[in-house]
């Protein structure tokens, strides 16, 4: 079908959303985007998921923490914006999961509020609570592996070896 | 804007983690609310410095029945900024309302608790906060979100007509369950709270902790009292 005049397309806003997870989970692409049509779903309803349209146009991840743009029809990005904050878990795993900034294109929501902390995460022994524990760190935080869950921390609560 | 958090070993993260990504949310301050069987420990002083953020020392007391609440409260009074009853169930939402120490009901809808006029009115008289808990709007879903949904509505209602105080929180239990205000805005207009109640919610927290400290410094001696100008000494 012939592509529609350019005053008839739809609007679109894009959100840079910014996720973080333990270090030993891995989220992938698709399933975010499951995750956000059942949080739009859920919360907004068809009538406003289908306002809203929400979709995954760019995602990255990788050692726990990732970002994506979320494109949103123009008008609805409180909608998406409230839809996104009721994302707690992708594939069983906690997400942390933050709306940086909203643009009018992809390239101008990468530059402006993605990309930027680049530093890379490496495993460390420290003491936290008087024990030796491993600890990912990155960047002036780390979560420390206890026995079973992890305990987030930052460089205040733990002592390097 | 404030938000009140459970802290290691409360919760997953420590105040520290949570008060380097409240600052990076927005946020002006946190308060820490831990249950009074699992206190954190950490310096305030170094995380404000640290961080540039406000940290709140507070408690969230539970306790099985109004006796044993009690006594917790006068323990945790003078040493807490921020007191708060952990509610729930009818015999301590109602000792929560009725008791000036306190300055938070939490949650007092969750579980079997409820809220009416009586309470609410005991509430504006007392001084106590009765909380708005988004944690379940954000974390459930399906027929339990929608009981919680209910629950905040008629909370609301009910507040709106008496004007009584009140606060919001989303009772992260880790930096990932963390959520900027300007999200919680969002999700607020949603769910029939205005932007602006949500706002303000999130700002009583720091409103009281300032007047809490104010009420704990030396300086303050009894209300309606003040240190007036003296004439000097020829």
């Amino acid at each position: 079908m012939k592509h529609l005049p350019k005053h008839l397309r739809p609007r679109w806003r894009y959100l840079a959303v910014e996720l973080e997870t333990w270090p030993d989970e891995r989220i992938g692409r698709r399933s975010f985007q499951r995750e956000l049509w059942y949080a739009g779903q859920n919360l907004l309803g068809d009538p406003g998921s289908a306002d809203a349209e929400l979709s995954v146009v760019r995602f990255g991840f990788a050692d726990g923490r990732g970002e994506a743009i979320v494109k949103a029809r123009r008008g609805e990005t409180e909608p998406a914006r409230a839809a996104l904050a009721c994302i707690d878990e992708i594939d069983g795993a906690a997400v942390g999961l933050r709306v940086r900034g909203i643009s009018g294109t992809i390239r101008a929501a990468e530059e402006n509020y993605l990309g930027r902390d680049g530093q890379d995460s490496g495993e460390r022994n420290v003491v936290f609570g008087n024990e030796e524990r491993v600890a990912v760190l990155r960047d002036g935080v780390g979560d420390v592996r206890l026995d079973e869950a992890f305990v987030g921390a930052t460089d205040l609560d733990y002592d390097l070896m | 804007m404030y938000e009140a958090v459970h802290a290691h070993p409360d919760g997953q993260s420590t105040v520290a983690r949570f008060a380097k990504t409240a600052a990076d949310y927005g946020y002006e301050g946190v308060v820490v609310r831990n249950h009074d069987d699992a206190r954190a420990t950490y310096d305030p002083e170094r995380i404000r410095e640290e961080y540039g953020i406000d940290v709140v020392e507070g408690v969230e007391i539970r306790a099985d029945d109004p006796q044993q609440a009690s006594g917790s409260v006068g323990n945790y009074r003078t040493s807490e900024t921020i007191v708060g009853i952990h509610g729930g169930t009818t015999a301590l939402n109602r000792f929560a309302v009725e008791q000036a120490k306190v300055d938070v009901l939490a949650h007092p809808m969750t579980g079997n608790g409820d809220v009416n006029h009586v309470l609410t009115k005991a509430a504006v008289e007392n001084g106590v906060r009765l909380e708005f808990d988004l944690s379940g709007v954000l974390r459930e879903s399906g027929g339990r979100r929608v009981r919680i949904l209910q629950s905040l509505r008629k909370l609301r209602e009910i507040v709106d007509h008496y004007d009584a105080p009140y606060v919001v929180s989303a009772e992260p239990t880790s930096h990932l369950e963390l959520r900027a205000p300007r999200e919680l805005r969002a999700l607020g207009e949603r769910i029939g709270l205005s932007g602006a109640f949500v706002d303000d919610g999130l700002a009583e927290w720091g409103r009281l902790a300032e007047r809490n400290r104010r009420v704990d410094s030396e300086s303050f001696i009894e209300p309606g009292v003040q240190r007036g100008r003296y004439e000097e000494e020829p």
